[in-house]
């Protein structure tokens, strides 16, 4: 490839020539990658986008195999693209590029950007979508450093990774005394589904939103406890919601509990055959019926 | 001493009478005429602009059966249960309240659709938002205890759609998306046929639409008043607002929407899905190939052809924008069903009228068809399961299924490669970049 010519025609003013450079962008080789920062930074938003779209194609010619040879490289190159010396826009597109293809030896740079406000949200993108053990560690690592802003950012992106190895961290953040961060630690704990080693704290709720998400965390805590195979704390919370006035948490109460398929489950779901509410009762004769072998034990 | 609303009156009564008591109370006892009143399902609006204003019923109409039009995927013929909507949502204001006057009536207005699934007196939601709120929105009704109608396409990601798929078991919710072709009588009509053999087996389907828009580049400008654009972005990447990809145009846009084969490919490949079997599998490989916009803001493909290949059986679908029309039936979108003993072709399966052709007709007209389930209407079918709590015709796997084709052929055409797909597990084998897109995590505390 001639890379002279391949910037110059990124830059061309007719559209159909930028197309076809962008197109062969992945020939290219990743020394262009601040080149095309500074074209992705053109006051030209035709030829701007030519500069995106190469990054990308970039990006996309190392994306199928960890081990192609050019990814680190191109990895540097973004990341390097991520520095103060570029516009905004072209650092949170470096950093959503990253999210395609950097791995877990990016973390640690990646992961300094959560205390950087201006690119903290796209650092959070980006680590969710790697994934993996250090990037748990670097949300942990990155809450205690966090203020109460961005700590439910933080539980977030760990209750999307279903990281188990921040139960601790999460139950202990249903403590504070901020709102915001007690919900989110919420949501978060039921979604990772872990049992921590202490009490299960209560949150304080004050609207019917938070009540309604405390409560579909709850169930998912418990899903997880008896998708692990601890049915007697999944049976314990099942029971709670089984006891709610709403239809919806009983008839939820009732699905989870069927799965468990045994005859304490089946003895709980019993009663609800005759409920006052069609839902619940119907809801329950279907979880009955999938019981067959539970309820011979009623 | 706080009043109470009608439903905790009717659960008081319920709980009261015990096991005695019926569902449905008499009218009179309330002083009501028409329907009685618990048999008047009451339902909230989130999204109430172009599409979302189309399942409005006015409260003059709200104790009486309605025919359920086209573009509720009726036929004219079957009628829609009475309906109340009592509550709307949008975070546009004058799409609010353009929509209360259009309802009549004093329906509850919300700017924050949370506020309208905390509304106890709603029964269920229909969901006409941009595509990058459908999944979050429908998880959270769920989860507020409604039963959900939500436009397509159903989820712009896989992780979208697998967590609105557990979210609706986990709480038993009914959860129909609107890809209404399947409850139009011509695609029964055609699924009739396909089904029982009469083209000999297909092994393709040929989908063909007209290109998406190329764009320009409209500046950026401040969001107009009454719009709040902070909510109107919610989970997608945040950009300045720009009118020409916000409301009527935002399905141009890769994060907001996704371009023609997510917007109609979600009806057309709906409807292939049904009659073929597929609601709950999906294709072994997908390539897509075609050119995205030179220039303009827009980023999802002008043209494309995506090919996916089916195993057990063995079958080929292609979407193709322009692709070749049908010999048979003047239309500008539609499948052709290519069987081995001769092909069948069904137009649209939107909002316009889906049609087949006359043989397919003449055939239902007279065969034993009660295999092939027969939906009232997409509409009357979301509302008749809310009562039997069964699934709808198009219910959330199959919503998520056929996303899926459309997302899939996005990520091909992205990342300009074949690639290979595990249907059961949902994830591509080998492509590490491309497992990566099967996710887009949410902005701020917008999460799955």
């Amino acid at each position: 490839m001639d890379t002279q010519q391949f910037l110059r025609d990124l830059q061309s003013d007719n559209p159909d020539t930028r197309f076809a450079a962008w197109r062969q962008a992945g020939t290219a080789p990743a020394a262009v990658i601040p080149q095309l920062g500074k074209i992705a930074a053109s006051q030209d938003p035709g030829v701007a986008k030519a500069g995106r779209e190469a990054l990308a194609t970039i990006v996309h010619s190392v994306g199928k195999d960890p081990m192609t040879a050019n990814r680190a490289a191109a990895v540097k190159g973004l990341l390097d693209l991520t520095g103060s010396d570029n516009t905004p826009a072209v650092r949170v597109h470096a950093m959503r590029l990253l999210s395609n293809i950097a791995g877990e030896e990016s973390v640690p740079a990646i992961g300094k950007q959560l205390s950087n406000p201006e690119l903290r949200e796209e650092a959070a993108f980006t680590l969710e979508r790697i994934g993996g053990g250090a990037v748990v560690k670097a949300f942990m690592a990155a809450y205690r450093d966090s203020k109460d802003d961005f700590r439910p950012r933080i539980l977030a992106a760990l209750g999307h990774l279903r990281a188990a190895e921040a139960t601790e961290l999460v139950t202990e953040a249903m403590r504070s005394p901020n709102k915001d961060v007690a919900l989110a630690a919420a949501r978060a704990f039921g979604r990772t589904g872990r049992k921590p080693a202490g009490q299960i704290p209560a949150v304080a709720l004050t609207g019917t939103w938070d009540q309604i998400e405390y409560a579909d965390s709850q169930l998912r805590y418990a899903d997880g406890r008896a998708k692990d195979g601890d049915t007697a704390e999944a049976m314990r919370v099942y029971r709670t919601m089984l006891d709610r006035p709403e239809e919806h948490l009983q008839c939820a109460a009732i699905i989870g509990i069927a799965k468990l398929n045994t005859a304490e489950a089946a003895s709980a779901i019993m009663p609800k055959l005759k409920s006052s509410n069609s839902k619940v009762r119907i809801t329950a004769a279907t979880a009955w019926k999938g019981m067959a072998a539970a309820r011979s034990g009623t | 001493m706080p009043r109470k609303t009608r439903r905790q009156f009717l659960e008081g009564a319920a709980a009261a009478a015990g096991a005695c008591m019926f569902d449905i109370v008499p009218a009179r006892a309330l002083g009501l005429q028409g329907a009685p009143p618990s048999d008047v399902l009451n339902l909230g609006h989130i999204g109430i602009g172009g599409r979302g204003r189309g399942f409005l019923r006015p409260e003059a109409g709200v104790d009486k059966q309605v025919p359920a039009p086209a573009n509720l995927g009726g036929d004219g013929t079957r009628m829609l249960r009475p309906a109340r909507s009592m509550a709307l949502c949008d975070v546009d204001a004058s799409r609010l309240d353009e929509a209360a006057t259009r309802v009549g009536g004093r329906p509850r207005l919300y700017k924050d659709f949370r506020r309208l699934l905390e509304d106890k007196d709603v029964d269920a939601v229909y969901i006409a938002s941009p595509d990058h709120w459908h999944a979050l929105m429908t998880i959270m009704a769920c989860e507020a205890g409604k039963d959900v109608y939500v436009e397509k396409p159903a989820c712009n990601t896989i992780e979208e759609g697998r967590n609105m798929v557990n979210a609706a078991e986990r709480y038993g919710r009914v959860v129909q998306v609107g890809s209404q072709g399947r409850s139009q009588l011509s695609a029964w009509q055609a699924a009739n046929y396909i089904r029982a053999g009469r083209i000999g087996t297909v092994r393709k389907v040929t989908c063909w639409h007209y290109a998406s828009p190329a764009g320009d580049w409209t500046p950026d400008s401040e969001p107009p008043p009454g719009l709040d654009y902070e909510m109107w972005v919610g989970p997608a990447r945040w950009l300045p607002y720009n009118r020409r990809r916000t409301h009527g145009s935002f399905r141009w846009m890769i994060d907001f929407g996704g371009g023609q084969i997510r917007d109609r490919g979600a009806h057309v490949m709906s409807i292939a899905n049904w009659i073929m079997d597929a609601d709950y599998t999906g294709p072994v490989s997908v390539e897509a190939k075609g050119e995205p916009p030179h220039d303009g803001m827009y980023d999802s493909a002008v043209s494309m052809e995506v090919t996916y290949e089916f195993r057990n059986p063995n079958w080929t679908l292609v979407w193709a924008q322009p692709g070749m029309p049908s010999a048979e039936l003047d239309a500008r979108y539609g499948a052709v069903y290519w069987g081995d003993s001769g092909n069948l072709t069904v137009t649209y399966g939107d909002g316009q009228p889906t049609s087949t052709e006359q043989k397919a007709k003449d055939f239902s007209a007279t065969c034993d068809c009660g295999k092939v389930f027969r939906s009232p209407g997409h509409s009357a079918n979301f509302e008749d399961c809310i009562r039997t709590r069964e699934k709808p015709i198009m219910h959330i796997e199959a919503g998520h299924r056929v996303a899926s084709l459309c997302i899939l052929g996005n990520i091909s055409f992205q990342l300009q490669r074949r690639l290979e797909w595990d249907a059961v597990n949902e994830r591509f084998k080998g492509d590490d970049e491309a497992n990566r897109l099967l996710s887009r995590p949410g902005r701020g505390p917008w999460h799955l």
